[in-house]
């Protein structure tokens, strides 16, 4: 696919430590097919990523950025991931207002025990993101 | 006005130990500490400073004094999201408020311009939105683009708009934080720097625009600013300044805020 | 108790922004720009914020250093001025005065600038003066 397009993009993935990395691993140790783009990042929260955090993936170059966590209720902090499901959307938003396309940037909830589903959604946003091109046209053009 | 709230102050340097509030001398306006015996005649109203930053400075210096403090609805909005951060502590406060004029409403872009009870002057009608606002962003993702991208390259990172808001008062800035803001580039390269301070200014925000006023480049960032209070009341309902019962949403579980969208 | 904010004059460069230093019991605790002055309307750059900075920094020389057997070490003003002009003389007499020229600063006044071009022009007779604030 990516040398149809001509466009292999690089997305940075935060992952939560307790669930979706646990999740990838899984998915990993089950021989499933997810795609290379996405480079992990482990973090011990998904709260733990802060707006700077994902500024920074995309000054360095990222095409997009997902953020994924545990479930709502699942937290291993609680309610980490309930500051991670209000911050993001803020974030989203003000990529909009400066002209970055907020669909570079996800939010997904993806569990220890969702490794089909961690394929699901990384080969998703990687499809969507490659659909985007890259995101260089947008911030240095 | 000036005479009724010069009486208040008066009367108020019997029961605190000080007031904040604006002094002429040598030609130019600043703020200062009215104590007993000051020329209260030396009071201005104008032009504004952000006070509270003033007053949260003289409470962490001396804890036990009483303040009293000369505020227009934006620093009273200011004193609100400060408290709430215990960068100033109510007890020891009392405002002395007064509306501002329609003029200076409007020329504020000020939805609320006066304190909760102001002791002079008359509130007046809300002045309109910024224009800006719905204007750039009604505007295709690429004009939006374009545009931010040339109003950003004109910053100087004389980090002016951070220095003077009154929200920020973060001993570690994470626009000083070389891991999310690289030293040596300027103008800060797009789109690090700006937003950083813009999504931080999310619940904190309370529309004084002292630092599109402050601000050297001629930045319009209380467009951006303005976008974040209308999507932190959209999304948790919260408007920055107007309850001081209110908990700053971002900090709290789905449970105690929840997204109402 | 005192709170004072003292009306300056950014000494960085030649702009003249007018900026105020706030004190709390004479510590320095910030700096405010001057909203009323016509120069700088209330706007400074990030030298005239952290204009400050130097005041209480443990580099700051607060006596004169002279080089003594290749190491730097305080001595007196007097001693420092007197061989400063016992040097300053010998290099006029022996290569003329236009071997000597000077670097003044923005940190000094208008009043000790202008001396400054007195002493370059009138004592030691050489035109060669610059400052660091010629923007």
């Amino acid at each position: 696919m990516s040398v149809e397009s001509g466009f292999d993009p690089k997305i940075v993935a935060f992952m939560c430590n307790w669930c979706t990395y646990a999740g990838a691993d899984n998915a990993g140790v089950a021989r499933m097919e997810s795609p290379h783009n996405i480079l992990a990042v482990r973090v011990m929260c998904s709260g733990r990523v802060s707006p700077e955090m994902v500024i920074r993936a995309f000054r360095s170059g990222a095409d997009g950025v997902l953020v994924m966590g545990c479930h709502i209720g699942d937290c291993h902090y609680a309610a980490g991931n309930h500051r991670t499901a209000k911050r993001m959307p803020l974030l989203r938003n003000l990529l909009g207002y400066v002209g970055i396309n907020p669909e570079r940037m996800e939010l997904a909830w993806v569990s220890a025990g969702e490794a089909p589903r961690f394929v699901e959604v990384t080969q998703a946003f990687t499809k969507k993101i490659r659909n985007l091109g890259p995101l260089a046209q947008e911030v240095t053009e | 006005m000036i005479a009724a709230i010069r009486e208040a102050v008066a009367e108020r340097l019997g029961s605190c130990d000080g007031v904040v509030a604006l002094r002429r001398r040598n030609g130019g306006v600043a703020p200062h500490l009215f104590q007993k015996g000051d020329e209260l005649a030396e009071m201005e109203l104008s032009p504004r400073y952000p006070l509270m930053t003033v007053v949260s400075r003289l409470h962490k210096a001396f804890p036990a004094i009483r303040l009293g403090v000369v505020a227009r609805g934006c620093d009273e909005r200011a004193y609100v999201e400060m408290a709430k951060r215990n960068q100033i502590d109510p007890t020891r406060l009392e405002i002395i408020g007064f509306a501002c004029t329609a003029e200076e409403a409007q020329a504020c872009y000020c939805r609320e311009p006066s304190p909760k009870h102001p002791v002079a002057g008359t509130p007046p009608a809300p002045g309109p939105p910024n224009p800006l606002v719905a204007k750039y962003d009604s505007l295709p993702l690429e004009e939006r683009r374009s545009f931010w991208k040339k109003q950003f390259s004109k910053c100087i990172k004389c980090y002016g708009c951070r220095n003077i808001c009154p929200e920020c008062f973060c001993e570690a800035c994470a626009m000083e934080d070389m891991a999310w803001v690289e030293p040596g580039l300027l103008a800060p390269p797009f789109p690090t720097f700006h937003l950083i301070r813009a999504m931080h200014m999310a619940s904190r925000c309370v529309a004084c625009r002292e630092c599109e006023h402050t601000c050297p480049a001629y930045i319009p960032l209380t467009v951006l600013y303005d976008l974040m209070r209308r999507d932190i009341a959209d999304l948790l309902g919260y408007i920055p300044g107007a309850d001081i019962e209110a908990q700053q949403p971002l900090s709290l579980s789905l449970e105690q805020a929840p997204l109402k969208k | 108790m005192e709170y004072q904010n003292t009306l300056t004059t950014c000494i960085y460069c030649g702009c003249g922004c007018s900026m105020y230093v706030e004190t709390i019991d004479g510590r320095i605790t910030g700096v405010w720009p001057d909203k009323t002055n016509q120069i700088s309307g209330g706007r400074l750059c990030i030298k005239g914020w952290n204009v400050t900075g130097f005041v209480g920094h443990p580099d700051r020389l607060k006596n004169p250093l002279l080089r003594k057997e290749g190491k730097l070490v305080e001595v007196t003003w007097d001693e420092a001025l007197s061989q400063v002009a016992e040097k300053l003389s010998g290099i006029k007499r022996e290569s003329g005065a236009d071997s000597i020229g000077l670097m003044t600063s923005a940190k000094c006044t208008n009043e000790e600038n202008y001396l400054m071009n007195k002493f370059a022009r009138a004592v030691l007779g050489t035109n060669n003066i610059d400052h660091c604030a010629r923007l």
